[in-house]
């Protein structure tokens, strides 16, 4: 993977590089971890029972970090369902999370690369 | 301290950062931004981080919180730092991307915040600093972390510090140093006080060298207190040499600077960082004042006495309860009759102590004086003394004053009067019959107050006696405006009066002083005839000491009321008939010559330190013939003159008598027989103004026998020995000398 891809993906590489002090490396390796973090099957899991309170706790956590690497195709989406499930808004989030499955499986495949 | 590890180095100018945030992006991101100027803590959960919080917060100087954990929300947290005095001081910067949050962390107290997405890695350090500068401004306000003059840290600093060293090197032994100049305001005093600073900052500078070979911290406060806390270390000497190396080259040689070191060494660091230096400076202070000992250090027997203390201060209440504390009795007598009367009774106290047995008073009540404990036991003694002067009136029938201690401390007390008013009506005594001994310090430390208490308490009739006069304090020209009754002469300072080379004069200047302000003397301490005699023949009017009796129980103590009630109506009807001061001295003294009579001399010889003794016997040659052929007149004025002559010869710390007609002896004390020269240069003055006669006395001479108390193959005792020498030189020579 490199940062080409990730600007390819819709990643706003020069931002996120920059919180990173322009370190490649540690950007990548910070990126790496993000398709494995536990908050997106707490996410998906939390939205399929209903169960708003844990799923706003995921949503939550996964802004910070998608938020602080500038990876807007799940960031984006992650900010708009943290903001509904904040108001705990009885909603269909069915279109939101697959948005985010999807980003999360595209940035999970170009980590695997 | 040249010895220790390397990696032993707390990294002293580094700030401590605690990081509570549980999303690993977030902790790297922040790592990365921080970690380059700051100590980073990482917490990653909101129980973890408390229990950092309450270990580490005097090290800590901001916590940078997220919001959102997995376990407490970080609005408990930071409630939590801010409800407890403890933590509350320190800064917290809230990161959050939850604008909502925000208001609600300002109320609880956080100071800033940080938004997430983070902002640029300048942006997070100028915020990060601003926040822990303008909170380290505020503490500055009270403290600052280093010492202006000598760059070491301040004490709370170095406190603060000091934990710190302990929570990252668990398993190192540690010691506590203080170090102190010897007689630091001296120097100020003399050479000023940029002089005195440039000292300090010149140990400062060698101390803060060393500590950094071996990875310790150093602090100072209080002018000359430098403390030192470091990984342990065997031997200080040359620690301290390097320290004192520096001082000496200045060209100050005949004033050195000294100083003193005190080790308490591999610390228990259960103590207090603040205990462990107060043991330390114990330490220091065992040296203080030595020439040859220059390092202190705590020891098992400090430990043992600091144990003991606390166990006293702790068993003290029970100890009042359950009336441990036992009163004795010493009794005071009145020397100045032919024979001494009991005046009155000086009140001690005893603790018998139901696991450590007596309890020296020595011990305890200096413990008690310093930490005002000694207030409630003064007013158990007044009471229980005045119940016994109470009880001994019922059953005797006779009135005999009890002196009490009153410590400074009771001085200071408003409701004194009161107290002590009421335990003398409750008793049904006279104010007159509990007398108070202040000690003389008491008068010069807050003479102001003392002296007006001490008015009124006279004009209710107390009488009140200055104790332990002469204990280092005094005042010559206080006597002439203290309110006091009588002058009680320290026990210490009447012994060392006798003491080796006897110097009695200041005694009895003191004597005479007090005399010429119409105050009594009393002495205490007094052990020996001898000791009685000279003070008695000096003017002192009440003596008491191991020489009566030792403290008794009351029981014990009324054997002497007894003996009073005998001789008291005896004392009286004589005291009429002659003045009261010539009695004892008649009876000591020989009517003739003035020197000291048989019974003196039974006491003397008695009491002469028989180690280094020269014991004289001189009979005047021819002395019966003389008497038959010219008369009584004529002997009687030759025994005088011979007395005079041996008087002007001989040292004050000699003691002359005449036993019998023409028979001198002569207790030469602290001599041996390596100075016999010195004997005989005496004996020939002697014999040369004899020899030399007087108008109206032809010249005569003496015969001496002399044996000194390591003479060899002694025979009989000293006496018997010099009164042998006598004799075989007078079956050979008729006449002179000669030593056994």
């Amino acid at each position: 993977m490199t940062v080409n891809d990730l600007k390819t993906y819709g990643a706003d590489t020069e931002e996120g590089l920059r919180r990173c002090m322009n370190n490649e490396s540690f950007y990548l390796r910070l990126v790496k971890m993000i398709p494995g973090d536990a908050s997106f099957p707490k996410l998906y899991d939390a939205v399929d029972k209903g169960d708003l309170d844990a799923a706003f706790e995921a949503a939550h956590a996964l802004k910070g970090s998608a938020g602080n690497l500038s990876l807007t195709p799940i960031f984006a989406p992650i900010s708009e369902i943290t903001e509904l499930l904040r108001a705990r808004t009885q909603t269909d989030y069915s279109a939101l999370i697959n948005q985010i499955r999807e980003a999360r499986d595209e940035l999970a495949h170009i980590c695997e690369e | 301290m040249q010895e220790n590890q390397t990696a032993f180095r707390p990294s002293r100018d580094r700030r401590r950062i605690l990081l509570i945030e549980d999303e690993y992006v977030n902790q790297e991101i922040l790592k990365m931004f921080l970690e380059d100027s700051y100590d980073l803590v990482v917490a990653g959960t909101g129980t973890e981080a408390l229990n950092i919080i309450r270990s580490q917060y005097e090290m800590l100087s901001l916590i940078l919180l997220d919001l959102n954990l997995p376990d407490l929300s970080g609005l408990d947290i930071l409630r939590q730092v801010k409800a407890d005095s403890r933590t509350a001081r320190l800064p917290v910067i809230v990161a959050t991307s939850d604008g909502d949050a925000e208001v609600e962390c300002l109320t609880l107290g956080a100071i800033d915040f940080i938004s997430k997405p983070y902002p640029r890695q300048e942006v997070v350090l100028a915020r990060v600093l601003r926040t822990i500068e303008l909170s380290e401004d505020r503490d500055t306000l009270s403290l600052t972390e280093r010492d202006h003059l000598t760059g070491l840290y301040n004490k709370e600093f170095f406190n603060r510090y000091a934990a710190q060293l302990d929570i990252h090197h668990r398993d190192c032994p540690m010691d506590a140093i203080v170090l102190n100049v010897n007689q630091f305001h001296m120097i100020n005093d003399r050479y000023g006080k940029v002089y005195g600073d440039e000292v300090l900052r010149l140990i400062a500078e060698k101390i803060l060298e060393l500590v950094e070979q071996s990875g310790g911290i150093a602090g100072r406060s209080e002018a000359d207190n430098f403390w030192i806390y470091c990984p342990q270390c065997a031997d200080y000497g040359a620690t301290l040499e390097a320290v004192q190396g520096d001082l000496n080259g200045d060209g100050q040689s005949e004033n050195r600077i000294r100083l003193r070191m005190g080790v308490y060494s591999n610390v228990d660091k259960e103590l207090d960082i603040e205990r462990r230096f107060d043991r330390a400076k114990l330490a220091a202070d065992t040296v203080k004042g030595s020439v040859t000992r220059v390092i202190g250090r705590y020891d098992d027997s400090m430990h043992e006495a600091e144990l003991l203390a606390e166990q006293l201060i702790e068993d003290f209440p029970a100890a009042i309860r359950e009336r441990q504390f036992q009163v004795y009795y010493q009794p005071k007598f009145d020397v100045r009759p032919n024979e001494p009367i009991l005046n009155s009774a000086e009140a001690l106290v005893r603790w018998r102590h139901p696991t450590l047995g007596m309890v020296n008073p020595g011990v305890f009540i200096s413990l008690f004086e310093n930490n005002g404990l000694i207030s409630t036991l003064d007013q158990y003694v007044w009471s229980e003394a005045a119940a016994q002067i109470r009880q001994w009136k019922d059953r005797f029938g006779v009135t005999l004053p009890v002196s009490v201690n009153v410590s400074r401390v009771d001085m200071l007390d408003p409701g004194l009067i009161e107290k002590l008013q009421e335990i003398v009506t409750r008793n049904g005594l006279t104010t007159r019959e509990l007398l108070l001994e202040v000690t003389e310090s008491a008068y010069t430390e807050d003479a102001e107050q003392i002296i007006e208490t001490v008015t009124q308490l006279r004009k209710l009739g107390f009488r009140i006696e200055m104790d332990d006069f002469g204990s280092g304090y005094s005042s010559l020209n206080m006597l002439s405006s203290l309110p006091i009754d009588a002058l009680k002469l320290d026990m210490q300072f009447v012994r060392n009066a006798f003491r080796e080379r006897k110097d009695t004069r200041l005694l009895e200047v003191m004597i005479l002083l007090a005399e010429s302000f119409e105050l009594p003397t009393i002495a205490e301490g007094v052990e020996t005839a001898e000791q009685m005699f000279t003070l008695k023949m000096m003017g002192c009017a009440i003596i008491q000491g191991y020489y009566f009796s030792r403290p008794l129980p009351a029981e014990a103590f009324e054997a002497f009321i007894a003996e009073r009630k005998e001789i008291e109506p005896h004392t009286e009807a004589k005291s009429g008939l002659t003045r009261k001061d010539n009695y004892t001295y008649n009876a000591l003294h020989d009517s003739l010559t003035g020197l000291y009579n048989n019974s003196a001399f039974e006491i003397l010889f008695h009491d002469a330190d028989q180690e280094h003794i020269a014991v004289l016997i001189a009979d005047i040659d021819d002395y019966p013939n003389l008497r038959k052929s010219r008369g009584r007149v004529y002997a009687d004025n030759l025994v005088r003159r011979v007395a005079e002559v041996l008087r002007s010869s001989f040292r004050s710390v000699d003691h002359i008598c005449r036993l019998k007609e023409d028979e001198f002896v002569v207790i030469m004390s602290r001599i041996t027989s390596s100075q016999k020269e010195l004997v005989f240069s005496k004996i020939e003055s002697v014999t040369q103004a004899l020899w030399e006669g007087t108008d109206e006395l032809m010249p005569v001479t003496l015969s001496v026998g002399i044996a000194f108390s390591d003479r060899e193959h002694p025979d009989g005792d000293i006496f018997q020995d010099a009164d042998k020498a006598l004799w075989r030189m007078r079956e050979i020579w008729h006449s002179g000398y000669a030593v056994y």
